[in-house]
């Protein structure tokens, strides 16, 4: 990375590969998090493609095993299809979603915006990235085996412990980033706790600290009992233990227990920090305070934190339990959408009157809230038990969390790079091709993901490679992956122009977007070492969102 | 020797005027030897051993593995020794952020452990399950109780000052946990000899995941005092770790109790 801005606080000669793969610096471990997030993201797209091309037609397309790597057609299309549905999800939500928000978001941003000089423990945060990066390559070494994994992300027994394949990689992927988000935990826990600039009260952080605050409070409580659950399964296959086999007096739901009981809440873990980058990038490009604040923290936040633990359950409507607890876990369900509820109307809200500027992050931005309406609204109907026992394990359901994740928290991500660009390079990303890439993407997303809303209703079933029952479904599925290589487009044209823009963009001031935020008021772009020439105090009446000058007496 | 101690602890304190000048882009090897030889140590050599049957690739990983993991915890505990902290005595509330992490792992394997016994009703114990006896365990509780107030002994000794008396009590807390570990071998070999291992029954399965996962905390925290007494041998011992140390023993003290609790006693 070159150096844009020049004082005598900025080490120049910190730019040698050594200080790069060495560094403990949390603004270079959030970049190198970014780095391994968007390589994870690339392979897993390139998955997605193969899943499109398989679908498009009923039958057997016999690309699929060239996607995986089987050049040799060693295994059959369905298992093919399988090994690249497993990388898909895997990469996406372990190696992407929660790396690139919990990881380099929250790394980079979360110092910057408490106006601390690095995370309390700065050792274990390179500790976690290099965790991270080693769980991406246990789990690429699912293209170099014969016996790749082909169990999905959930690794469900008995199928993960009867089969062939390697569940060992599954587990040990899951357990080394599991083991980066604890750590991720501990460290940035104990920063927002301790490390915030004097004078800076609970109420005058950003929506984005007080985000990852609560997503890795989910990440503490809820890693461990997934790690522990494959675990268990990594003993079933290969030490001959029977903890979810029923004829030795185990239970396969005991798994699915455990693992929604943690797979669930990182949806939060996800979740959360997109909407928190989105309230940062939405004030800030609308030159206005957070709508509700308090509501949006202590209601919407602290509310999702408190029933996130109690809603697991509506995963296994179907796979069995009593009626008395599908009801409770239903209205647990529904309940989460009044704290998600609040955070959406304080989102709007504060746009509303707002001086807004459209740059390529707030267009982002605006269709994440879209995108979170269509997400959401097609949650309830999967919530509500009746609706779930036709819908369940249709293409509906893969439909709506991809509009919720899939979506909406990658176009926040991506929200997010092109906001701090200029932080993190000292440049600017803003482009016509950028918003070419933008608007390829959401043409792209809608067209693949509508007609899976439609025909999971109609009873497409998911994870199907071979649809020769449903012989209707073709023209859907067919536009379906067009518009997935629409996204790829999109992706090419948007990660091309990141790359550009590092070396060759245009350069901007410390603060272009005249934001009130400490890491851009107080911070050089590129911030150096140690992030503030002068330690940062903030008086009583400060918050990141001054845009309108306040009544003091009022508040 | 108390001036020895005393001059440790100084200078680890972290003070505001640190921000102003002198900042560099800070580095470390330590972070990433320890997260690839991980990799290697654990899930290559267990892939390699386990899944493919390939001993000297798994012997060759364990090999690489394991001298990276060592010079990176060596490196990491002489760093932090050495170099100011980014802020100082709040490594006790991180170990204590960890700890919930652990007492959650720890409750999803007595999860599985309840679900299978009350599902099990009557047909408890599982056949196949000799008589396990509750003199050892109690033993171990004694003992194990007995390591945590000698190592609070020690803190104590520490925060006066007395560097000999801290060393020794800390080696008596070792030797203890040692013990506590020679017990569980013991108990071991002798349950494997009748046949119970791991995949016996239900309940081997958890008594095995529920005690050996407490044995490996055992070793952990064996290692920590092991860091301990090398650190204040060597004159670089920070004040934190040796109260970081102690956190987490008493963790796996307590621990102990719902371990011994749920597998002999119920």
């Amino acid at each position: 990375m070159t150096t844009a801005t020049s004082t005598d606080f900025h080490d120049k000669s910190g730019s040698t590969l050594k200080e790069w793969i060495f560094t403990t610096d949390h603004k270079r471990v959030g970049v190198l998090y970014l780095v391994g997030a968007i390589a994870a993201f690339i392979v897993a797209g390139i998955m997605a493609l193969g899943i499109r091309l398989e679908q498009m037609s009923p039958g057997e397309s016999g690309l699929i095993n060239y996607f995986v790597l089987d050049f040799a057609k060693t295994m059959p299309t369905g298992t093919a299809y399988n090994v690249a549905l497993y990388f898909h999800g895997a990469a996406m939500i372990l190696a992407f979603l929660i790396p690139a928000l919990t990881g380099f978001a929250a790394n980079y941003l979360v110092p910057l915006m408490i106006g601390a000089p690095d995370v309390a423990f700065p050792r274990i945060n390179a500790l976690s990235l290099w965790l991270f990066w080693a769980g991406i390559l246990v789990a690429l070494m699912t293209f170099f085996v014969t016996d790749k994994p082909d169990i999905m992300w959930t690794g469900y027994p008995p199928y993960s412990v009867t089969t062939t394949a390697n569940t060992a990689l599954y587990v040990f992927t899951v357990h080394l980033i599991g083991f980066s988000s604890i750590l991720g935990a501990v460290n940035f826990l104990v920063t927002i706790i301790y490390m915030r600039a004097p004078g800076m009260g609970w109420d005058q952080m950003n929506i984005f600290v007080w985000t990852t605050f609560a997503a890795f409070m989910i990440q503490i409580v809820f890693v461990p009992v997934l790690a522990s659950a494959v675990t268990l399964l990594l003993f079933d296959k290969y030490m001959g233990t029977g903890f979810f086999d029923p004829t030795r007096g185990g239970d396969v739901l005991l798994y699915q227990n455990l693992f929604w009981f943690y797979s669930h809440p990182a949806v939060y873990v996800i979740f959360l920090p997109a909407v928190g980058l989105l309230f940062d990038i939405i004030a800030t490009q609308a030159r206005n305070h957070v709508f509700n604040y308090k509501a949006c923290v202590y209601g919407g936040i602290i509310g999702i934190l408190a029933i996130t633990g109690e809603v697991w359950i509506h995963h296994l409507y179907i796979a069995g339990m009593p009626d008395w607890l599908r009801i409770g876990m239903m209205v647990s369900t529904l309940l989460i959408s009044v704290p998600v509820g609040l955070l959406l109307i304080s989102l709007w809200g504060t746009m509303y009157k707002g001086a807004i500027h459209y740059n390529v992050s707030m267009w982002y931005a605006v269709v994440c809230l879209f995108l979170i309406l269509v997400g959401g609204l097609t949650g309830i109907p999967l919530a509500i038990t009746s609706m779930t026992v036709h819908l369940s394990e249709t293409s509906f359901v893969h439909a709506h969390f991809h509009f919720i994740m899939g979506l909406m928290a990658t176009f926040a991500v991506f929200s997010a790079v092109y906001h701090w660009f200029p932080k993190i390079t000292g440049r600017s990303a803003d482009s016509a091709i950028a918003k070419w890439a933008l608007w390829i993407k959401v043409i792209g997303t809608q067209v693949t993901f509508w007609p899976l809303f439609i025909i999971g209703v109609q009873g497409m079933p998911r994870r199907y490679w071979d649809y020769a029952m449903f012989p209707q479904f073709e023209t859907y599925h067919t536009i379906a992956t067009a518009g997935a290589f629409l996204i790829a487009i999109g992706v090419i044209l948007m990660v091309g122009g990141w790359v550009w823009s590092a070396f060759y963009g245009p350069k901007t001031d410390s603060n272009p977007w005249k934001s009130k935020s400490i890491e851009w008021t107080h911070a050089e772009s590129p911030p150096g070492p140690g992030n503030f020439p002068k330690p940062v105090a903030v008086d009583p009446y400060w918050t990141p969102y001054n845009y309108i000058e306040w009544d003091h007496d009022k508040y | 020797m108390q001036q020895h101690v005393a001059l440790d602890v100084a200078g680890h304190g972290h003070s505001s005027a640190d921000h102003a000048g002198g900042h560099h882009w800070e580095v470390s090897w330590a972070p990433m030897a320890i997260s690839f030889g991980t990799m290697f140590l654990v899930p290559l050599t267990f892939v390699f051993a386990l899944v493919y049957k390939m001993p000297l690739v798994a012997i060759l990983c364990a090999g690489i593995g394991t001298p990276l993991v060592l010079a990176g915890i060596a490196r990491w505990v002489h760093e932090g020794a050495t170099q100011p902290s980014a802020i100082s005595n709040v490594s006790p509330v991180g170990v204590g952020v960890f700890i919930i992490g652990e007492i959650f792992i720890f409750l999803g394997l007595f999860a599985s452990y309840w679900m299978m016994r009350l599902s099990a009703g009557d047909a408890w114990p599982p056949p196949g399950t000799p008589h396990i006896g509750t003199t050892l365990p109690i033993i171990m509780t004694f003992i194990l109780v007995g390591s945590s107030i000698t190592y609070h002994k020690a803190e104590e000794l520490y925060e006066h000052g007395d560097k000999k008396g801290f060393l020794t009590w800390v080696v008596i807390s070792m030797v203890l946990g040692a013990a506590f570990l020679g017990c569980t071998i013991y108990e071991y070999s002798h349950l494997i000899h009748q046949n119970f291992t791991p995949a016996t029954n239900q309940f081997s399965a958890a008594f095995y995941s529920l005690t050996g996962f407490h044995g490996s905390h055992v070793i952990v925290g064996l290692a920590c005092f092991l860091f301990v007494i090398i650190g204040a041998l060597r004159g670089g011992l920070h004040k934190m770790f040796v109260k970081v140390a102690g956190i987490y023993w008493h963790f796996v003290d307590v621990v102990w109790f719902f371990v011994a609790s749920q597998v002999y006693f119920w």
